[in-house]
């Protein structure tokens, strides 16, 4: 075979020189690379887990030296839809509220019994993920609470108000993950305030299903106006008219403990178990709010807070 | 090779030539970088997803990064840039011209590369190759993504480049004696390759705009805070990106048609049906962007469109498939090395097509989006056709670059356990997306179910490790000492095809 011109061939040293090249580039790269590691590795400033990081620990607040457990669990309906804590939306103990006064230490042992990663803070931010207060937090997004693991934390509450423990992974809080954790002044037995003269009228009336299986105040669960939560401050004068809309019998009062008929407080029992408001009816009753605190109004006949008639009164 | 192809030059004299095989060479040489580059990373992503819980990488953000750089790297830096470098080879060669239209522009589009590789390597960006909106507008930490960002646009600004030269170096610069029928196949699917990027790449453009300013903070294209709407980004995403798709597989299929009638000896069965199914994949490329979107909340009737449109490119798919086969069939097959990664990147064609059919579907995309079924499926394409093609077309090209042979039984070991390794991975991925395991996880619940599939697709990608880092072994040793290859015909096939070492010499 003749060629015009000769056929060169690549050389050890021609292949030696563009390796070299080559790897000289990839080699400054690299230094160039790691020269950045702590740069490339550093957390966005908008993000949750910067902020996790820069929250110092919680300021100064005298510490009442109560202290309460709160066991806490996660779990999802089965289609993964819904999301909450102990039970799943619409059953008892979904979400619990959780009450407290400043200075209150609340103990959190939380499990994961579902089948999805979770983890666990609170915070104070009305919806989202972040802000979550330094050590509160069990587990991470990126360092999740597997199924079947459990953590524990604590949380002293810093000031009155309302916090939400949550699931920090992102979107879970949105399906259903979050709960209330209402804070009280500070005290150990809050005192009532003086009467401030300021009355409100409330409308609360008993509404059933058809099936009689969920019952409400105002509205049935999943409408609007279902329950409203009521605040007033402490020594205004409230009166609460109450119309029996339904056709079982019902009884109203302002309780300390939801799930204690008993535990009337302020004198604001309309009829009794023994002497309900028949449907049709409507009475009313007017009282003076005490002292303040989470409160409950529900249905006083048992089992009817249970089924739903239930809802925060909340005395500021 | 171009490194030999005249009187032996400094290397620096190659780097800055714009003559077509010298820039050839260069993305040749760059693409490869890339490819080892982007596969470290995935054996990095494979060896992490090796068992539940975090093996080699501190955390998912490090993770995210991670899959971002790879499917930037590999996409954008491999096989874009190594599609480049055969039709620079190529296809002045094929339409009988001296160079390509405009020398000059090649070696722009050229080494706008390396700086955008520089820029995604450097950055580091964590928000996946689709810088999907909401978060990349509003979250994604800071300059790495804005870094990705320009990346992007030099690289699209790249490829209109080198698309606008080779369509008019076929189209104006091919020799008057030759009709554009008669035009190789290769040089017709960068002519389609090529109208795609033309038409398709400008779309993303703007949404990149839109993103960067949506980043700034002085628009809300993007961010549903300030009534922007985030899928309006997917439909201008995938506007571009469907069809890019097409600009990958198109060369990597011209690629098998260059290879697979010279090692069957015969000439290609229908040209005129290969020329057709081209022109066709990239017109139907156009009709289905938005069957990555089914699950965003789409009309019936805009999910049955884009579905039909999807399956219009099933046919002129299969169209290039039965042309292999009826070239194939009853040929004097040489199963050189070449030879082997076409064929073995036709069955991996058909395999990612079919579950592509599938995918089309809606009900059943409904239940595999977001899963490893996605990422199996693309990875066929991408991996088991594209690289598969490339690949193959790497060993072709050897002794013609080099004027040495590589060494045939290390080729074929390696293409045999890149063939098991493809399939091990990509293959289960897809029934572990069936189970459905997420993709783009760091982390995933530890069922023996899907730890067993993760464990079978982290050691097939670690079989395709160890094979690629048989190949760099086998292209440095040859280059240096492999046995002189006959130049007019390398495999001992008979008869004379193409003398791409005959390409003319460098004048610039």
């Amino acid at each position: 075979m003749s060629h015009e011109t000769p056929i060169y061939r690549t050389s050890p040293a021609r292949t030696a020189k563009m390796m070299a090249i080559m790897c000289g580039v990839c080699i400054a790269g690299g230094l160039l690379f790691f020269t950045f590691w702590d740069f490339w590795i550093s957390m966005p400033p908008g993000s949750q887990m910067a902020k996790e990081a820069a929250h110092g620990p919680a300021p100064g607040v005298a510490v009442t030296g109560k202290e309460f457990d709160v066991e806490l669990s996660f779990i999802e309906s089965s289609d993964f839809k819904q999301l909450a804590f102990n039970a799943l939306p619409g059953t008892e103990g979904n979400n619990p509220d959780i009450m407290a006064n400043v200075g209150d230490k609340i103990e959190f042992v939380v499990t994961n019994n579902g089948k999805s990663f979770h983890a666990f803070g609170v915070t104070e931010a009305v919806e989202g993920f972040e802000g979550i207060i330094s050590g509160t937090e069990i587990a991470s997004a990126n360092s999740p609470l597997k199924p079947g693991q459990s953590g524990k934390s604590s949380f002293v509450a810093s000031k009155e108000g309302t916090f939400y423990y949550i699931c920090t992974v992102p979107g879970h809080r949105e399906m259903g993950m979050v709960g209330k954790i209402i804070v009280g002044p500070a005290g150990e037995a809050p005192k009532a305030a003086a009467p401030t003269g300021v009355s409100h009228n409330f409308d609360l009336n008993f509404v059933e299903s058809s099936d009689f299986k969920q019952l409400a105040f105002n509205a049935l669960p999943g409408t609007e106006g279902n329950n409203p939560e009521i605040k007033v401050k402490s020594g205004d004068t409230v009166t609460i008219k109450s119309s029996n809309t339904g056709i079982s019998f019902h009884s109203f009062g302002i309780v300390s403990d939801a799930d204690d008929p008993n535990s009337i407080v302020f004198n604001s029992a309309i009829g009794s178990m023994n002497n309900p408001i028949k449907p049709g009816e409507t009475k009313e009753v007017t009282f003076t709010a005490g002292a303040p605190g989470s409160y409950h109004y529900i249905c006083t006949v048992p089992g009817h807070a249970a089924l739903g008639m239930k809802g925060n009164f909340i005395v500021e | 090779m171009v490194l030999e192809l005249a009187k032996p030059r400094p290397i620096w004299q190659i780097m800055f030539s714009t003559h077509h095989t010298d820039v050839g060479l260069l993305y040749t040489l760059t693409s490869l970088t890339f490819f080892f580059l982007g596969g470290a990373l995935a054996l990095g992503i494979r060896a992490e997803l090796f068992l539940p819980g975090s093996q080699i990488i501190a955390d998912s953000m490090t993770f995210n990064r991670m899959f971002t750089v790879h499917g930037t790297t590999l996409i954008f830096l491999f096989l874009l840039p190594f599609a480049s470098a055969v039709g620079n080879y190529f296809v002045p060669i094929m339409v009988r011209y001296k160079d390509m239209a405009y020398p000059k522009l090649n070696a722009v589009a050229f080494w706008m590369i390396p700086p955008a590789g520089a820029l995604i390597w450097l950055g580091f960006a964590d928000f996946t190759w689709y810088a999907t909106p909401p978060y990349s507008a509003i979250r994604a930490p800071g300059p790495a993504a804005d870094m990705w960002i320009f990346a992007q646009k030099i690289l699209g600004v790249s490829s209109v480049l080198g698309a606008i030269n080779f369509v008019v170096t076929i189209l104006k610069c091919k020799h008057p004696d030759l009709p554009l029928s008669k035009v190789p196949l290769l040089a017709w699917s960068f002519l389609s390759a090529s109208l795609i990027i033309i038409v398709a790449v400008p779309t993303f453009a703007a949404a990149l705009v839109m993103l960067l300013t949506d980043r700034l903070g002085v628009s809300g294209f993007f961010d549903p805070s300030k009534g922007g709407d985030p899928i309006a980004y997917q439909h201008l995403f995938w506007f571009t990106f469907h069809p890019e798709v097409y600009v990958l597989v198109i060369p990597a299929i011209g690629m098998m048609y260059e290879i697979i009638p010279r090692f069957s000896r015969r000439p290609i069965f229908s040209q005129s049906s290969g020329i057709f199914a081209f022109v066709m994949l990239a017109i139907v490329g156009f009709s289905s962007w938005a069957h990555h979107m089914y699950s965003t909340g789409m009309s019936f009737t805009e999910k049955t469109v884009f579905m039909i449109g999807t399956l219009a490119a099933v046919p002129a798919s299969a169209m290039h498939v039965f042309n292999f086969i009826a070239t194939m069939w009853g040929a004097r097959i040489r199963f050189a090395t070449p030879m082997m990664w076409s064929v073995g990147g036709i069955a991996l064609f058909f395999s990612a097509g079919a579950g592509g059919v599938a995918n089309a579907a809606m009900p059943f995309d409904f239940i595999t989006h977001d899963s490893y079924w996605v990422v199996g499926h693309f990875h066929l394409f991408v991996m088991g056709t594209i690289a598969f093609g490339s690949i193959g077309f790497l060993y072709y090209m050897f002794p013609y670059i080099t004027g040495r042979m590589y060494n045939e039984a290390m080729g074929k070991i390696h293409f045999i356990m890149s063939m098991a390794g493809t399939v091990m991975v990509f293959f289960t991925q897809h029934v572990l997306g069936l189970y459905g395991m997420p993709r783009r996880v760091f982390d995933y619940i530890p069922l023996p179910e899907y730890i067993v599939m993760n464990q079978i697709a982290s050691v097939g990608a670690m079989i395709i490790g160890i094979s690629m880092g048989l190949w760099i072994f086998n292209m440095i040793y040859s280059s240096a000492k492999g046995k002189e290859a006959n130049m007019d015909d390398p495999w001992n096939l008979g008869g004379k095809y193409y003398f791409p070492h005959q390409a003319k010499t460098p004048h610039h």
